[in-house]
């Protein structure tokens, strides 16, 4: 029970998450692609309650930033006016699920933009990237390790399971895979989509490719399990029962490679987030200006941003809750595995 | 087994094969060559960039192109370089002799952090410590491996304690031993330091997931019943009742010695593979590439094969049904 | 404590370097090269009179891959062998100027088609050979022939055909040329000259290409430059050491050059060679960007930080022009349709916010430019191009001229379409190892986006994008750079030339697709063969004002030159012409004063 309840908590916990991402429109305050080209590299606004004159207010409230002049990004707070935050305010445009438009945001202010997590480069709210971001690497991300892992699954299975000529073949085939130098197979796929299929689908189609391609170390690590799975007792004795294949492999053998599998996933799909990076680095990414956050973490890797814009690195923090999510909920449905399968394993010798 | 020791070295050269075969067919479906650069050379003439394709046969068929090369590959050459005018070979030897220090001193010390770290996180899981080491592997996998990188540099050039990147200081040769030793040490740490930060969160989850799983299970019931100490418990028990997946990891860990560390290397100047590849690749110097694929694929295969030798050899129930056969 | 504990070994260093020499000059009769030898023409050159000593340590971004100047084909080569090789006659970074080099003077004849070179005497190569007109006539025997495939050849084809050279006595090399060149003399900077002596027999033999690599060079190899080979370790760095032989002196007549060393590290990318610079592991540093350069300009204690100024590198958008015939797509035609229309590039011009190009990509470190002569390059801007300022309402005045219109896009925002109620839409390609140009493009992208274009930025690494401009010709539009290696125009003649390789939106045409581009070809072919500067000038001018009417390529910026070096750098002078910071290696020394110890 108390293992349930915990499954259940994770589960909350990245419902909320990929809520607030789901509905980004209404949480991001700004067009996540909206240049303030007058504003580039802002520091994060500091909210406050209590102003120069030491009053409380409230409700909290923001200072504009002023450009320090002869420079290039050296801003200084204007107490001069405050800019009270105001909540359930109408801004951009957007288009909540992807279908119902409208103009509702969660928060903004009138006669200032603001800009809770800074801004970047071109001065596009930082915010706003973050949330919108998670769109598309999620999905990228979900689907690379979906993809992966099921097909790793499958074929693990078959090979560890059948054994003899079957498993070389696909072992061998999986080190093919693991050897040949996909990124010109990548740089083959850009060069043969016409420029006229959006960027955005260019990107997720490339994304596919990586996750057909990447199945063969799940498949080696599952393999690696059913070997030893399918010589256990219960197994043995399920076949002499005169079960059949996939039935053993559904109900014995596999529950066995899910805890090798949740880790996997759990680690897969902040590896597909990122992956991207590197995929930008080669012209394969996610194109400009929309946001994700490989784009967003990426500006990281510059020498000049690392060292002199300490809010780049707040995406970060912000993806650390969702990848521990993660691999919270894939521990606890780990914890549940042994219990569940000690119940399983007497109910078969009861059978 | 010499049997089967002789049948995976024939399947091994097989894939070799096919991996040459594939890689070229990649290369040339790639768009570019190397002399396409010199075409955005204002000075050089269209027709001198043809007469140089020509010179290095990229014109002719692939067929007659791989011919040529398995050729110069039973000359040890392993084709020519467009970008160095001179046999692969050589080139990527010195290089990979570079990447292996780091990659090896990297693969033993993430294994021997992560081994006692995962075992001791399974031990108390939910408790504080997992939930630390959970949160600690989270971080880590959120961070860009380049970025870790460029701010370990960061954090040379604030405290000057390190060299910021390269493998050797300048007047390296002019040293004694011990300072060519400490020297050497100094450059590696913080490489080896990324490449190690970089590696444990896999580690560490896999290790502690299948120890874990193995801690509920029966037999460890009654070896705890029987008095067996905790120690000998954890380490002589259920690590070696948890090792089929960590097997296959090591393999990958094997087979990534070469291939493994090559974006760490291009951010922290080191001399191997990584910065070498990387430009071939962007600059289409084909030969080099395949090189460097084949290069690593025979770790791969040396990792694989080793996994499998261990898992035969650690799991007696994989050891009965083969022998039985 | 670092630099404490190497100051004992790098006198013993230099201890072990003077002793050979010591030993050499009670050796062969030869004249020994630290002395003076009344034989010798040495080249007086102004500046601070340095002191001799010492080591310099660059970075180079990635390595090079040979020493051989015939087959050298990337930057990184080009830059080592800069410092080891040596030209006829050299252009001065600083002053843009010609001046004499292993030539001591030259004449040209009153036609124009003859140059007559004169040979200092004494010359000796980094191995000890004397050079002599011999080894002017190899040389060029060498670049001219057909089957060596020098890049260097196509320079040396004047009005059609190759140069002709001549050897008069063992000084003195007559060029014959088959018609007028403006360039003049200028053509001789950069070619090296080759020794004949270790190269004759390797030529004979077909094997030009495989000498001088650089894990064989040592022997091999030998040069005209302030620095020859010392060391090389593969990937990691190259050392040089300082050429006894070299040609030039200071004023107060001490051999050149300074140092005794000059190492190359090789990183892999920009970062990596700041955080060198930083870190106090080299001493200078070329080709920072903006944001590096304000990252280091915040901590200068031991360094300084120099913007030299406008150089001549100059990024432009250009869209599509080619004419593939039947084989473009209904599609492409469309589009191409818009690109052909001179008022859609103009508009786009207008729409363009160079200031906040300058501003964002270069932190204000550059200048925004109208026209193909960048900024940097004194003599050839043209002062009568207009500097028009963004200006939306002429770019919708423009594109309404043209025929196109706007309507309401589903999510209210205007959409501008064409006469035949299409919807404007396009990609712009970008080079992925960019990043200046990936922002530039993604500024284009949204300036465009309020005159209601629709702009997909597409990224592409650098081959794939070559391979669709230059070969597959699949694309609409392209944010490009290409940075001049000289401050002659005519270094960039294939870019204006209809016929030539680099005139990016429709190249290597063989007559000119629209009389524009005829009347360019015919202004900058009569320039070729003018005389006298102010003629030339006069004739570009004309045709960079056609450029910029017909907007073929969209001028956007052009940065700053942003370099470093440590105080202790003595004679440091960065130009705006590569090698931007190397380009007086042979007068650079390193002070020793109190500065030098407080690192």
């Amino acid at each position: 029970m108390r293992l349930r309840r915990s499954v259940a908590k994770w589960l909350v916990v990245l419902g909320v998450l990929h809520g607030i991402v789901v509905c980004a429109g209404f949480f991001a305050p700004y067009d996540p692609a909206e240049q303030d080209r007058k504003s580039p590299y802002l520091p994060p606004m500091r909210v406050h309650v209590v102003d120069e004159e030491g009053h409380f207010h409230a409700r909290p409230f923001v200072y504009a930033f002023r450009l320090r002049q002869g420079t290039f990004d050296q801003y200084e707070e204007d107490a001069a006016r405050s800019y009270p935050l105001r909540f359930f305010v109408r801004g951009a445009r957007y288009r909540l699920l992807g279908i119902l438009p409208s103009r509702l945001h969660l928060f903004g202010a009138e006669d200032l933009r603001i800009y809770l997590l800074g801004t970047d480069a071109y001065g596009r709210d930082q915010l706003s990237r973050l949330v919108f971001g998670g769109q598309v690497s999620l999905l990228a991300g979900l689907l690379g390790a979906g993809i992966t892992l099921s097909l790793g699954l499958c074929i693990g299975a078959v090979a560890g399971y059948y054994g003899g000529w079957r498993d070389d073949v696909l072992m061998r085939v999986a080190e093919l895979f693991l050897a040949l130098p996909w990124l010109y197979l990548l740089f083959a796929v850009r060069a043969f989509l016409p420029l006229t299929v959006r960027p955005l689908a260019a990107f997720f189609l490339i994304v596919a490719v990586i996750g057909e391609v990447g199945w063969a170390r799940p498949a080696r690590l599952v393999r690696a399990v059913v070997l030893s799975a399918k010589e256990r007792d219960f197994v043995r004795a399920a076949r002499g029962f005169g079960a059949k294949d996939v039935y053993l492999l559904r109900w014995h053998i596999l529950p066995e490679t899910g805890s090798v599998l949740l880790t996997q996933a759990a680690i897969l799909v902040p590896q597909y987030v990122l992956a991207e990076m590197t995929l930008s680095f080669l012209g394969l990414g996610v194109p400009e200006p929309v946001p994700s956050w490989g784009n967003l973490l990426s500006s990281l890797q510059q020498y000049s941003v690392l060292v002199s814009y300490w809010w780049m690195y707040l995406p970060t923090l912000a993806m650390v809750p969702f990848f521990l999510g993660y691999l919270g909920l894939a521990s606890s449905l780990q914890e549940r595995g042994p219990a569940y399968k000690i119940e399983r394993r007497s109910l078969g010798s009861l059978t | 087994m010499m049997r089967y020791f002789l049948r995976r070295l024939g399947h091994a050269f097989l894939l070799i094969f096919g991996v040459s075969i594939l890689a070229f067919l990649f290369t040339t479906l790639a768009p570019g060559n190397y002399f396409d650069e010199m075409r955005l050379n204002p000075q050089i003439a269209p027709e001198t960039v043809a007469a140089l394709r020509a010179q290095y046969q990229l014109d002719r068929p692939l067929v007659v192109r791989y011919a040529s090369w398995v050729n110069s590959l039973i000359h040890g050459e392993m084709g020519f370089s467009f970008a160095y005018n001179s046999p692969v070979a050589p080139l990527l030897l010195v290089r990979a002799r570079n990447t292996l220090l780091l990659t090896v001193t990297a693969t033993v010390l993430a294994w021997g952090i992560a081994l006692p770290a995962g075992v001791w996180s399974a031990e108390r899981v939910g408790r504080l410590p997992d939930r630390l080491i959970s949160w600690g592997t989270a971080a880590l996998l959120v961070i860009p491996d380049l970025a870790l990188a460029l701010g370990l540099l960061v954090l040379a050039v604030r405290t000057g304690w390190f060299p910021t990147g390269g493998m050797a200081s300048v007047d390296f040769e002019d040293f004694s031993l011990l300072h060519k030793l400490r020297d050497l040490a100094l450059h590696l740490a913080l490489p080896i330091l990324a490449l190690v930060l970089s590696a444990l969160p896999l580690l560490v989850r896999h290790v502690r997931a299948a120890v874990a799983e193995v801690l509920g299970a029966p037999f460890m019931l009654a070896a705890q019943g029987h008095g067996i100490p905790r120690r000998t418990l954890l380490y002589r028990y259920a690590l070696p009742a948890a090792a089929n997946p960590l097997i296959s990891l090591f393999g990958f860990s094997i087979g990534a010695l070469l291939s493994g560390s090559l974006l760490i290397e291009v951010v922290m100047s080191w001399p191997g593979l990584g910065p070498f590849l990387l430009e071939a690749i962007l600059s289409r110097d084909l030969y080099v590439v395949i090189g460097g694929v084949l290069f690593s694929t025979v770790f791969l295969v040396t990792g694989n094969f080793l996994a499998d030798m261990l898992l035969y050899w650690a799991d007696p129930r994989i050891r009965t049904k083969s022998g039985a056969r | 404590m670092k630099t404490r504990s190497a100051k004992p070994l790098r006198c013993l260093r230099l201890l072990s370097l003077v002793l050979p020499a010591l030993v050499s000059a009670f050796g062969p009769a030869e004249a020994t090269p630290q002395q003076k030898n009344t034989n010798e023409e040495l080249l007086v050159v102004p500046g601070d009179a340095g002191h001799s000593g010492g080591r310099l340590v660059v970075s180079l971004r990635g390595e090079p891959k040979t020493l051989n100047p015939l087959i050298a084909a990337d930057a990184r080569s080009r830059e080592v062998i800069g410092v080891m090789q040596a030209d006829l006659v050299h252009i001065n970074r600083a002053t843009q100027l010609t001046e004499p080099a292993l030539a001591k003077s030259w004449k040209i004849s009153a036609d124009g088609l003859e140059y007559t070179l004169v040979l200092r005497k004494g010359l000796r190569f980094s191995d000890g050979q004397a050079l002599d007109a011999d080894d002017v006539v190899f040389t060029f025997r060498v670049y001219l022939d057909e089957s060596v495939h020098a890049p260097q050849r196509d320079l040396l084809i004047v009005g059609g055909k190759p140069i002709v050279v001549r050897k008069v006595d063992a000084q003195t090399v007559v060029f014959q040329l088959a018609k007028t060149y403006g360039v003049g003399e200028r053509l001789f900077d950069g070619l090296a000259i080759l020794p004949r002596h270790l190269l004759e027999k390797p030529y004979q033999e077909g094997k030009l290409g495989q000498i001088g690599t650089l894990a064989t060079a040592a022997p091999q190899w030998a040069g005209m430059g302030p620095f020859r080979l010392k060391e090389y370790v593969a990937g990691q760095r190259l050392v040089l050491e300082r050429n006894p032989y070299y040609w030039k002196t200071d004023a107060k007549g001490n051999r050149l050059p300074y140092l005794d060393e000059l190492v190359f590290l090789f990183v892999p990318n920009a970062d990596a060679q700041v955080l060198k610079f930083q870190s106090g592991e080299t001493d200078v540093i070329s080709q920072v960007s903006a944001e590096n350069f304000s990252v280091l300009s915040r901590q200068q204690k031991s360094y300084a930080m120099t913007d030299a100024g406008p150089g001549l590198e100059y990024n432009f958008l250009f869209f599509n022009l080619n004419d593939a015939g039947e084989k473009t797509s209904p599609e492409m035609q469309r589009r191409q349709k818009w690109f052909r229309e001179v008022k859609f590039r103009q508009a786009v011009s207008a729409a363009v916010d160079r200031e906040a190009i300058v501003r964002l990509v270069y932190q204000g470190r550059g200048g925004g430019i109208w026209g193909l002569v960048a900024p940097g390059n004194r003599r050839w801007g043209d002062e009568n191009l207009a500097h028009p300022a963004r200006s939306l309402e002429r770019a919708r005045a423009l594109l309404k001229e043209a025929g196109f219109s706007w309507s309401n896009g589903a999510d209210g925002e205007s959409v501008l379409q064409d006469a035949d109620g299409k919807a404007v839409e396009f990609s712009i390609l970008t080079s992925s190892s960019n990043a200046e140009r990936a922002k530039m493009a993604a500024l284009i992208q949204d300036d465009l986006k309020q005159i209601g274009m629709r702009v997909q930025v597409v990224s592409l690494e650098f081959r794939s994008l070559l391979d669709r401009v230059t070969q597959t010709k699949e694309y609409d539009a392209c944010v490009m750079g290409i940075a001049s290696f000289d401050a002659d125009p005519n270094s960039d003649i294939n870019v204006w030339l209809s016929s030539g390789g680099t005139h990016l939106w429709n190249p290597s045409q063989e007559h000119p697709g629209t009389p524009w581009e005829a009347e360019i070809d015919r202004l900058i072919g009569e320039q070729m063969s003018a005389r006298t500067f102010e003629q030339r000038k006069k004739l570009y001018d004309r045709a960079q004002e056609i450029l910029a009417e017909y907007q073929p390529m969209i001028f956007l910026a052009s940065p700053d030159i942003l370099v470093g070096a440590k105080n202790s750098v003595g004679n440091f002078h960065p130009a705006v012409l590569e090698p931007y910071v190397l380009w007086n290696v042979e007068q650079l020394y390193l002070k020793s004063s109190p500065e030098n110890g407080a690192r």
